[in-house]
């Protein structure tokens, strides 16, 4: 079987646009975080999100009418230019029925979600504008970035909320190590929004003010936004190119709570993890780097740290947030999580949990990376990602 | 990919919810339209293949279905029917038992009015946060793993008139790769003014629709006995905008036809309700079938029978199939080819056997 190798990244994010300033802002510990502008935020008690401020997608799309597609579509194609770019992968080297798309997300358009209710809220159904229908369904993100690169091999969104890169790339990983593609472009898009900025609100889910994963005080996370994308090759295609990867991606595991639709539950987490390292070969000892679901809830942090602990027998390598720095991307959050592992293992550098202040005595075991990236040799990275329902998907990468 | 074998499905459709009240529609070939009205809402179409009889509480109990979204509920419904159906038993252990899960937005209604809701609380957030996971596309498959014990992989496809095939293509890999023992995959869409004026605005043709159609799954050669189908062969493709959409579902079939080892005059049906699209139309269904030597083929008007949906109609459709099968054993091991395209790009292709259930299954 094929093995299978990270060789392009497109982070657009709230912390940099691109590889060099995504690596960059996390080596600086730099927070994306800033009050709202995408909508209007009278009424409401927080404010701060991880917003893609400064970036403007037509310099980056070739191919892609901006006007025609929504947000998070748009986000999609734009990191899949850059990724692409990024591993100096020109179009005539790949047949294009061989290059597959695989986009996660949580919300799909969830911008034009929001304009669909405005409309309505303001003049009924038959004020809501024709291009609200045309750009809402959800696989346009990936038929974005198809259409971006002018590829035809297999185009799939896969919407399993906030793990729904992870899910992404491990469908990505099995199309080149089954054959089925030389190339995949996957990861995932989603964008901030009016509403499940309210919905997470009023769960009690927000940060007060800055989020502070694994931190004693934590209170909460920040909604955040981009397009998360990576590419994905079989080591022949690697080698003829003569393209130097990232990392290695080793394996993956999913698997779902089946028990609450949003309160994590530690021990089917911790299963998560074990598959995880059974199905990429690696024993927990191997891991040098977890690269946390960390959103700085009270309630994930403490369940993510007990199966952590339960899964690594005490011993756990260090574990960072960096939604700490960009805030939560939902759906391109484990894509994040994924470019920032990869980074790690090819620089030999831990992204830190920026925020951090004080030890929690229910963790004191664990070293968050406070606050300052820090040199080290990475061979193996774990990233995590959960969701809503219940939603477990765990990517392990090794370094080449 | 692997062969994959059908053992039972579950349906959830104004066609019927049995596999016999399914044949029956298929050979009565009755449209299930009817008048259509909303309370205080304008409507984009006087008729709807709808369910205002349908309740997920009526169906499964107060238990757990308290916030379900109409969607949700459909496909809980359409989950439990398919596992009795195949006699399925979970038990305790549900680990290597999976979810596959078509949609096209999830629940249209409970995303966008939980928007329309910041626009007319005051203040703006007083949304309800019970209420904020069905905003969500995988709320559907989280509440049916929640229901049956699904511990396995449990994923959600947004693919619209193409998440059936990709759900099978998907679970195809799920066992190729040895995630799963079993998995359930199918599509839901509900009706709501919110889903029918997506419909109208998509340019779907015909009177719009809901149901579920949800498909036991196992690895074809894990099967001791016959199964009700085989999904011979999948295959998926992208068509950017200015090439030819007829051509490059050609593409995907052929190959799909190419790996199932199957000839194209072997078709005996062909399914293609992905009515969200041109490729419904007669006329490029002809010249699809031209393009890969089909001939006489037979085609079910999914649509009219069932309902037209972007995502749910084609699992129908498959189910009607199936269903067919089961009443005819004169068409055991006869060939359907499967064929979707999406207005966005995404084209697939799947090839089917179907089978009549023998003495030793009833």
């Amino acid at each position: 079987m094929n093995r299978v190798f990270i060789t392009g990244l497109g982070p657009i994010s709230s912390i940099g646009v691109g590889s060099a300033a995504f690596e960059s802002g996390l080596r600086s510990g730099h927070s994306g975080i800033s009050p709202i502008t995408s909508f209007d935020t009278a009424g409401f008690p927080k404010v701060l999100a991880g917003e893609v401020k400064a970036f403007r997608p037509e310099t980056v799309l070739r191919r892609l009418d901006v006007k025609a597609w929504g947000r998070s579509s748009v986000f999609a194609a734009a990191g899949a230019r850059l990724a692409v770019r990024d591993a100096g992968l020109s179009t005539d080297q790949a047949q294009p029925h061989r290059v597959a798309v695989v986009v996660g997300t949580t919300s799909g358009e969830a911008k034009i979600t929001e304009e669909f209710g405005r409309a309505l809220a303001e003049g009924g159904f038959p004020a809501v504008p024709p291009e609200v229908f045309e750009q809402l369904p959800a696989d346009r993100l990936a038929a974005a970035a198809s259409e971006e690169l002018a590829v035809t091999g297999e185009s799939i969104t896969l919407a399993t909320a906030c793990s729904a890169s992870n899910y992404a790339l491990g469908y990505a990983y099995d199309l080149i190590r089954q054959g089925e593609a030389d190339v995949v472009v996957s990861g995932g898009a989603d964008s901030v929004c009016r509403w499940a900025h309210a919905g997470f609100l009023r769960l009690g889910a927000v940060a007060d003010e800055a989020c502070a994963p694994f931190d004693r005080d934590r209170s909460g996370m920040v909604t955040a936004e981009g397009g998360a994308m990576l590419v994905l090759e079989s080591e022949d295609f690697v080698r003829a190119r003569g393209a130097s990867p990232y990392a290695e991606v080793l394996g993956y595991a999913t698997n779902c709570d089946a028990t609450h639709m949003v309160a994590p539950d530690a021990a089917s987490i911790a299963r998560c993890m074990r598959l995880a390292h059974a199905n990429s070969g690696v024993r927990p000892d191997d891991v040098d780097y977890v690269c946390a679901h960390g959103t700085g809830t009270p309630a994930n942090d403490a369940t993510e740290a007990a199966a952590l602990y339960e899964t690594f027998g005490g011993a756990v390598p260090p574990v960072s947030s960096i939604k700490s720095m960009l805030g939560h991307a939902m759906g391109a959050a484990s894509g994040f999580g994924a470019i920032a592992s990869a980074l790690a293992l090819s620089r030999g550098f831990l992204p830190p949990t920026a925020n951090w202040r004080s030890r929690d005595p229910e963790m004191a075991w664990l070293d968050p990376v406070p606050n300052k990236a820090r040199a080290a040799d990475v061979q193996v990275a774990q990233n995590n990602g959960f969701a809503f329902g219940g939603n477990n998907a765990i990517v392990m990468l090794g370094a080449v | 990919m692997g062969v994959l074998a059908i053992t039972g499905f579950g349906v959830v459709s104004p066609a019927g919810a049995t596999a016999a009240e399914l044949a029956g529609a298929v050979a009565a070939g009755r449209s299930t339209a009817r008048a259509v009205e909303w309370p205080e809402v304008t409507l984009p179409t006087g008729t709807a293949h709808h369910l205002p009889e349908f309740s997920a509480r009526a169906e499964l109990g107060r238990r757990g279905t308290g916030f379900f979204d109409r969607r949700t509920g459909l496909a809980v419904v359409a989950c439990g029917r398919a596992i009795e159906d195949a006699g399925l038993d979970i038990g305790e252990d549900g680990h290597r038992t999976g979810l596959v899960l078509g949609t096209t937005v999830g629940s249209a209604q409970a995303a966008v009015d939980y928007a329309a809701e910041t626009f007319t609380e005051d203040p703006p957030y007083l949304v309800n946060p019970a209420l904020f996971p069905n905003t969500v596309l995988n709320g559907a498959a989280g509440q049916a793993a929640i229901r049956f014990g699904l511990r396995g992989v449990n994923a959600t496809v947004a693919g619209g008139p193409v998440a059936l095939l990709s759900s099978l293509r998907y679970s195809a890999n799920v066992f190729r790769t040895g995630q799963a023992d079993v998995l359930l995959a199918g599509a839901v869409e509900e009706f709501t003014p919110h889903s029918a004026w997506l419909w109208a605005g998509l340019g779907g043709a015909g009177a719009p629709g809901e149901g579920a159609a949800v498909f036991v799954l196992r690895p074809a050669e894990s099967l001791g006995h016959r199964p009700d189908a085989e999904i011979l062969a999948t295959a998926a493709g992208f068509c950017p905008s200015g090439e030819d959409r007829v051509y490059a579902l050609a593409d995907c079939a052929r190959r799909a036809l190419e790996q199932a080892r199957v000839g194209a005059e072997s078709v005996r049906t062909v399914a293609s309700a992905s009515g969200a699209d041109e490729v419904a139309g007669w006329r490029a269904r002809t010249e699809l079938e031209g393009l890969l030597g089909v001939e006489g083929a037979e085609h079910l008007a999914a649509g009219e029978l069932a309902g037209n949906s972007p995502s749910a109609t084609p699992a129908v459709e498959l189910a009607l199939i199936l269903a067919r099968h089961r009443a005819e054993p004169a068409r055991d091991g006869q060939i359907a080819l499967l064929v979707a395209s999406s207005p966005a790009g995404a084209v697939a292709a799947a090839v089917v056997r179907g089978w009549s259930r023998g003495d030793d299954r009833g």
